[in-house]
């Protein structure tokens, strides 16, 4: 089947974003290498060399030259930005100088070792960050990264040098990145290059190192590097095509992977973005509060996975449900998912009867439109969870506290009920026990129902079922009994437990729509913005325990420290510099982020829909690391509210101002209306009379001349009032102008015309070069400004004297010359003559000295200079010159 | 020739009225003046003028709703006159069905000038395909056109923009009706055809292109053909 030529738009779309980006944003090229001593960092510098001879200007933001002297040779002629210096446990340390390197503002910018891990302390934690920030600022970089600190590789580098790897950099670095270029060296090459004692390893790594450059591993990672660099060529070529080619690329998948607090789903999420970068399909990474109860451990192993899945550029999805794969089902249709990667089940036999059968046999068993990978365990978590690890799921918030009272209560059951076994019999006993375990249910865990039922059942076979303290039943109907009970116990007590946590979802989800349902009441109860915005912050205080603050932008981009008004929140120096970076950057920056992480507060930008209008301020009460996933939902939720509703009151201002001005304008333009109608008006009657006397009905000729004078007034005063008008239109700066594409010819013609009257004792000569085309000026305005230097001539040049109106094309501009042969202007005066009122000494009277101002000022509107030029032997010239535009199109016509 | 020829004037200044109808009355005009909207109208049931000339700034009646209520009974000539030197509103004026304009301060040249216009093209004066001014003759019926007995060579379009204007001569006639008769009402707003079309135009018919006899620009407004 033929597609049709035209790109699907979401495609056209995608091409025109990308090539913006590649516009817009500074460019990054990494060399990429198998290991050490490839030789990255020379070709590097070879690269940024070339790129000086082009005439960029090229800074070195840190290289380590390892004291070899074919590198350092390279540096030559290279500007250095010199180290930052960092006190750390007391020792002076070196980092690469960020905002030095901002501040400079060069072309581009050298950074060697993208892995690299800043001093604690610094901006950001990982220098990978400092280049985003550079590229941010659009300045390009040059880096070196080995293929072993690349995230998704690392497990594959792991198990083949079996040395563990700590600094690792995303894969969505790599994607920013507009070049990757490969530094290849044969193993053994390098091999003999390592003996001859040519690469630096570091000073602890010499150890390491043996067991690392073998000839066999150092293969298998040449390998890993050459297949990223051919996947990447891969997919430069499908975005090449997808924009050069009718048939645009097209993807209909996307990726879903399930995320836990299992070390293992760092393996998984990683393995997802592997395949949904081969598939340039988007990703979501999904995690589901079933509502067991997580160690702080395992709590951050959750946040480090999540964390790892959004910097791999996925979108993270969390949510709660006790119910784990109707939840992802769900997830699934929503997002039209197409394949959900999930681990191999590791899980003991109890659990899946507990927890009714593991997630991938769910998935398989039920019809999902779905297809399902499940990915193979690396060889370290290759063994089962341990069983104490494994029970500690049923763990509860207070350890094994619940299982205590349990046990306690159960005791407490035991004793009402031997109380009570001889008035009602022992049958009746087991339903006290059973109420036990309801009780049971509502407040303790799952774990703890379990271990209710299992030891009431126990408890009441051995102490009250004859024969009493024996696990031995007599009756067979007390055995169907007793496991019956056991079972009841249970169902009831896994469900009032599941209630009681549907409730807590409920109640959670409730309090949090009703807080954002507050913050919604406050901002529309509010009279005006300051109002809300305390309101807001209290609220946000009492809903999280913190102290909040907000810091508005100032009108000239920058923040209004002042405008937090209580004292608690006033920031200081170095908390002002996060505030600041975080609004300079759009990031969160400061507690519990990876920007300026020391910082007592959280830092969020706050942003409207088109601008951002200033930084929320959190700071927490309580000693804690980080605010949990919902928590940290319902903060961003109620921050981008506030941000939207600043906005949009700083618009309503805005247009508030804005109606005001077009109010004054109108005003303005009614004032000019009238007075130019009522100066206008007698003025024709005073003309139209003095033409009367000056006709042929009149023969006194010395009526004639007092009408010729009067005329004369008369026309000057008209012109004056033109004069007034245009400078105050031009002052008012609301002047819209009227665009068109005019002849310049056609325009001297209608000035000479209006003028004729005061030029007709000159001799007026034109000359206009073919080769000029049409301009695009406002008509009117420029007939003024073209009238003001015919006229001006005219006052200077001597009567019967020449005045030449000039329009050529010159140094491609085009230029309307007006010449005359007058006494020209002293030079002492050049320099004023634009000036507003300032009249030439000596100058004839009758001027107001407004015209060459107004031409100025007209001319300037149109992205055009005039100057002064004495004309030689003697005379005035004034030159107005304009930019040359591309010539309009007109339809094509045969002669007849 | 004016003998029996009767012009209105409306407008509240009497000044301007004495001068526009002592520079009628001069050549045999009857003149009728009215000092307000109202006492117009009324005179031009009564008074059966051939031409009105109508200022627009009037005390009681917008000009532009007078101008409006003339058009809804007669196509008699109406000439505006205004001090505005706002382009869209003359424009404005000439599609609400004003046949010309003046702008103050105007000669009695010009005054006169637009009255005979006005009169000649509602028939007041015989009709001839020929137009003759000065060293220009335009045919057209053998659509010809002429400078100095030399026949010019004119490319269609050209020539269409030629007529278009000798047909009005005289009047001014808009830069939004040459473009929609002669390129169609898409073009509209393409004034840089006439702009490049009037350019070629005079080049070929003027003596000195840069300072036309012919063809008159109305800046903003239109193109006059004289």
């Amino acid at each position: 089947m033929k597609r049709s030529s035209a790109l699907d738009p979401d495609e056209l779309l995608k091409v025109i974003t990308d090539d913006e980006k590649a516009q817009v944003s500074a460019k990054l090229r990494v060399f990429l290498g198998m290991s050490a001593g490839v030789g990255k960092t020379f070709s590097m510098l070879k690269a940024a060399q070339q790129k000086k001879s082009e005439g960029f200007d090229i800074v070195v933001g840190i290289v380590e030259t390892h004291g070899r002297s074919e590198t350092a040779a390279l540096l030559d002629g290279l500007t250095l930005i010199p180290r930052r210096k960092v006190k750390y446990r007391g020792t002076e340390q070196e980092e690469m100088d960020l905002d030095a390197i901002i501040a400079r503002n060069p072309d581009l910018v050298i950074v060697d070792e993208l892995a690299h891990s800043n001093i604690p302390g610094s901006r950001h934690q990982k220098r990978y960050q400092d280049v985003l920030e550079l590229l941010d600022h659009g300045i390009d970089v040059y880096t070196a990264l080995n293929v072993q600190h690349i995230d998704s590789r690392k497990d594959s580098v792991e198990s083949i040098t079996g040395i563990r790897i700590r600094e690792t950099v995303p894969d969505s670095i790599l994607e920013r990145a507009g070049q990757v270029e490969l530094v290849d060296i044969a193993p053994v090459e390098l091999l003999k290059r390592l003996h001859e004692g040519k690469v630096y390893l570091g000073d602890k790594a010499v150890t390491a190192a043996d067991g690392f450059f073998q000839e066999d591993k150092l293969t298998a990672l040449r390998e890993i590097a050459l297949r990223m660099t051919a996947e990447r060529v891969d997919q430069d070529l499908q975005r090449f095509s997808a924009k050069k080619d009718e048939q645009p690329w097209q993807t209909n998948e996307r990726l879903l992977v399930a995320v836990s607090h299992s070390p293992y789903s760092e393996r998984i999420i990683r393995a997802t973005r592997r395949l949904a970068y081969n598939l340039e399909a988007p990703w979501i990474a999904v995690h589901i509060d079933t509502g067991i109860h997580l160690s702080d451990e395992d709590q951050a192993q959750l946040i480090k996975n999540l964390n790892l899945a959004r910097e791999l550029r996925a979108e993270i999805i969390t949510t709660t449900d006790t119910n784990l794969p109707e939840a992802l089902k769900r997830i699934c249709r929503q997002k039209n998912v197409t394949q959900v990667i999930v681990g191999r089940p590791t899980r003991r036999w109890f659990r899946d009867l507990l927890e009714g059968g593991s997630l991938l046999e769910t998935l398989v068993k039920e019809n999902l439109e779905v297809d399902v990978h499940v990915i193979r365990q690396g060889q370290e978590d290759q063994g089962r969870p341990s069983l104490s690890n494994e029970l500690s799921h049923y763990r509860t918030n207070t350890g094994w506290e619940k299982y205590w009272y349990t046990l306690w209560f159960l005791i407490a059951m035991a004793l009402v009920g031997a109380a009570l076994e001889p008035l009602v019999g022992y049958r009746a006993v087991g339903f006290v026990f059973l109420i036990g375990i309801l009780i049971v249910g509502l407040f303790g865990s799952i774990g703890a129902v379990l271990f209710a039922a299992t030891l009431s059942a126990l408890t009441w076979n051995v102490g009250f079922i004859p024969p009493r303290f024996t696990f031995v039943i007599d009756q067979p109907d007390d055995v169907i009994l007793c496991i019956s009970y056991f079972v009841v116990a249970l169902i009831t007590g896994f469900l009032t437990n599941r209630i009681r946590f549907h409730e807590r979802i409920i109640r959670d989800r409730e309090e949090r729509t009703n807080v954002l349902y507050q913050v919604l009441q406050d901002i529309s109860n509010s009279k005006d913005k300051q109002e809300f915005i305390e309101k807001i912050k209290s609220r946000v205080g009492q809903t999280l325990e913190a102290d909040c603050g907000v810091i508005l932008k100032s009108k000239d981009g920058g923040l209004l420290f002042d405008s937090e008004k209580s004292h608690s929140m006033r920031l200081d120096e170095k908390e002002q510099a996060v505030a600041l970076w975080s609004f300079q950057n759009q990031k969160n920056a400061g507690w519990s982020t990876d920007t300026l992480g020391e910082s007592r507060s959280l830092y969020l930008p706050l942003r409207g829909v088109n601008e951002s209008v200033g930084i929320f301020v959190f700071r927490p009460l309580k000693k804690i690391r980080k605010l949990g996933p919902e928590q940290e939902a319902l903060l961003f939720s109620i921050t981008s509210q506030l941000g939207v509703s600043i906005e949009r009151h700083f618009l309503s201002r805005r247009l508030v101002e804005a109606q005001r001005l077009k109010d004054s304008e109108m005003l303005h333009q009614t004032l000019l209306n009238s007075i130019s109608h009522e100066l206008r008006t007698p003025l024709t009657a005073i003309l139209g009379s003095t033409a009367a006397l000056e006709s042929d009905i009149i023969r006194d000729p010395y009526v004639k001349d007092i009408a010729a004078n009067l005329s004369e007034a008369g026309d000057r005063l008209n012109r004056v009032i033109e004069n007034l008008l245009d400078m105050s239109r031009l002052n008012s700066g609301v002047l819209e102008l009227k665009l068109e594409w005019h002849d310049v010819s056609d325009l001297i013609g209608v000035v000479l015309k209006k003028v004729s009257k005061s030029t007709s004792r000159h001799n007026i000569q034109v000359d206009v070069s073919s080769d000029v085309g049409l301009v695009r000026i406002d008509f009117r305005l420029f007939e003024h400004a073209i009238s003001n230097l015919v006229l001006n001539a005219t006052q200077y040049a001597p009567e019967g004297g020449r005045i030449l109106v000039r329009a050529y094309l010159e140094e491609s501009r085009v230029k309307i010359a007006v010449e005359d042969e007058g006494p020209g202007i002293p030079e002492d005066s050049v320099p004023k003559i634009f000036e507003k009122f300032y009249r030439v000494p000596g100058a004839p009277p009758g001027g107001t000295g407004l015209g060459l101002s107004i031409v100025k000022g007209i001319v300037s509107l149109h992205r055009g200079n005039i100057v002064f030029e004495p004309k030689l032997p003697r005379g005035a010239k004034f030159i107005i010159d304009l930019p040359i535009e591309e010539q309009p199109d007109v339809p094509r016509e045969d002669e007849i | 020739m004016s003998e029996n020829l009767r012009v209105l004037i409306i407008d509240d200044e009497v000044a301007i009225r004495n001068i526009i109808a002592m520079n009628l009355k001069s050549q045999g005009f009857a003149v009728a003046e009215a000092a307000t909207g109202k006492e117009g109208l009324s005179l031009a049931t009564s008074f059966h003028p051939n031409l009105v000339i109508l200022d627009l700034g009037l005390p009681d009646l917008d000009g532009y709703q007078i101008l409006k209520e003339l058009r809804s009974w007669t196509t008699i000539p109406i000439i505006i006159l205004t001090v505005s030197d706002d382009e869209n509103v003359k424009v404005r004026l000439l599609d609400a069905g004003a046949d010309d304009y003046l702008t103050k301060p105007f000669g009695p040249s010009e005054l006169l000038a637009r009255v005979r216009v006005g009169l000649r093209h509602h028939g007041h004066a015989e009709a001839t395909p020929i137009f003759e001014s000065g060293d220009l003759k335009v045919d057209l019926n053998k659509k010809t056109v002429t400078v100095l007995d030399v026949p010019i060579k004119l490319t269609k379009t050209e020539y269409e923009v030629m007529a278009r204007l000798v047909r009005d001569h005289g009047k001014v006639v808009s830069q939004t009706t040459l473009l929609k008769q002669i390129w169609g009402a898409i073009a509209e707003q393409e004034t840089h055809y006439l702009r490049i079309y009037i350019k070629q135009l005079r080049k070929k018919i003027e003596k000195i292109p840069a300072q036309p006899k012919h063809i008159l620009t109305e800046p903003g407004v239109g193109y006059r053909l004289v």
